[in-house]
């Protein structure tokens, strides 16, 4: 018994007539990982979201794109908004802390201004879409991160 | 704070959080009426487009919180402005101010539980955000938290 592997553990525990949840108060050990709450679902990808932004921007500043000292501004703005959504993100020892779709970003051929203005726009939309069913501490970082968005819109002429 | 978790603020019911938008677009009607004095041109003008803007929506929110049943907080008489106002530079900012004060009362709408409500404070803040942007001539990271 004790030179047993973990796998044969449930079929032992069957046989002694009782299941492995039996043998613990907490969680199930053998149950296998489990699922991440919808919340720090939808924070993870708020952040794969915010680093592709930070990822335009970074070849927006690559090719020089003017006004110069505005663009690299605003990026500034965008990294606070992603230091800020990394904070309120705590996930169980093991698991990453970016959700996978953070690495298939894809950056346009050509970055331009409009490029940059329509992605603020989409990113203050979605941010109002995903606040409503989240805690309210994060819907509001959610809110003044879209109010920021928004404003970053005008600021680049729309 | 436990895995896998975000964290948490008080509850706060809808019509609380709606007297404190209401108070505060009724400090921002009256301070536009400061800083207009000050003003000339196309800011003494947008001065008044946005005292219209906050017009309008002190009458949107009283209705709304006479709707769910509820007396709307009265406007004061005067209010005491953060600093002293005598030229076009202390009005600006003074806007700002005011702008700033709006954005954080709708955020603090944003939570109430329900999807109107949030979704009516976070698109309503993005409105004073942009106003607080434009006098203030640069963007904020976090409007309304900082």
């Amino acid at each position: 018994m004790l030179a047993a592997s973990a796998a044969a553990l449930p079929a032992l525990l069957a046989t002694a007539g009782c299941r492995s949840s039996d043998a613990f108060t907490g969680p199930d050990p053998l149950a296998g990982r489990p699922a991440l709450s919808p919340d720090v679902v939808t924070l993870q990808e708020v952040i794969a979201a915010e680093r592709a932004m930070i990822a335009l921007y970074q070849a927006a500043v690559n090719v020089s794109l003017r006004p110069a000292s505005q663009v690299r501004g605003l990026l500034a703005q965008h990294r606070q908004h992603l230091g800020q959504l990394q904070a309120r993100l705590v996930l169980p020892p093991g698991w990453a802390s970016a959700s996978p779709s953070s690495s298939r970003s894809a950056v346009p051929n050509r970055v331009t201004v409009e490029v940059l203005r329509g992605a603020e726009g989409a990113s203050a939309t979605d941010l109002v879409r995903r606040l409503v069913n989240v805690p309210p501490a994060l819907a509001q970082l959610f809110a003044s991160i879209a109010a920021s968005d928004a404003t970053h819109v005008t600021a680049l002429g729309g | 704070m436990a895995e896998g978790s975000v964290a948490a603020v008080p509850a706060v019911s809808a019509v609380q959080a709606l007297q404190g938008v209401l108070a505060a677009e009724d400090a921002a009607i009256f301070g536009y009426g400061v800083a207009g004095a000050h003003l000339s041109g196309s800011r003494k003008s947008a001065a008044e487009q946005y005292w219209t803007a906050h017009n309008k929506s002190r009458d949107a929110l009283t209705a709304m919180i006479s709707a769910l049943g509820a007396a709307p907080v009265a406007a004061q008489a005067f209010y005491r402005l953060p600093f002293a106002v005598h030229d076009a530079s202390t009005a600006t900012a003074l806007a700002a101010d005011l702008e700033d004060g709006v954005t954080r009362a709708y955020l603090g709408l944003v939570a109430v539980s329900g999807q109107k409500w949030r979704t009516f404070g976070a698109l309503a803040m993005q409105d004073s955000a942009q106003r607080a942007a434009f006098w203030r001539g640069a963007t904020v990271a976090f409007p309304g938290l900082s």
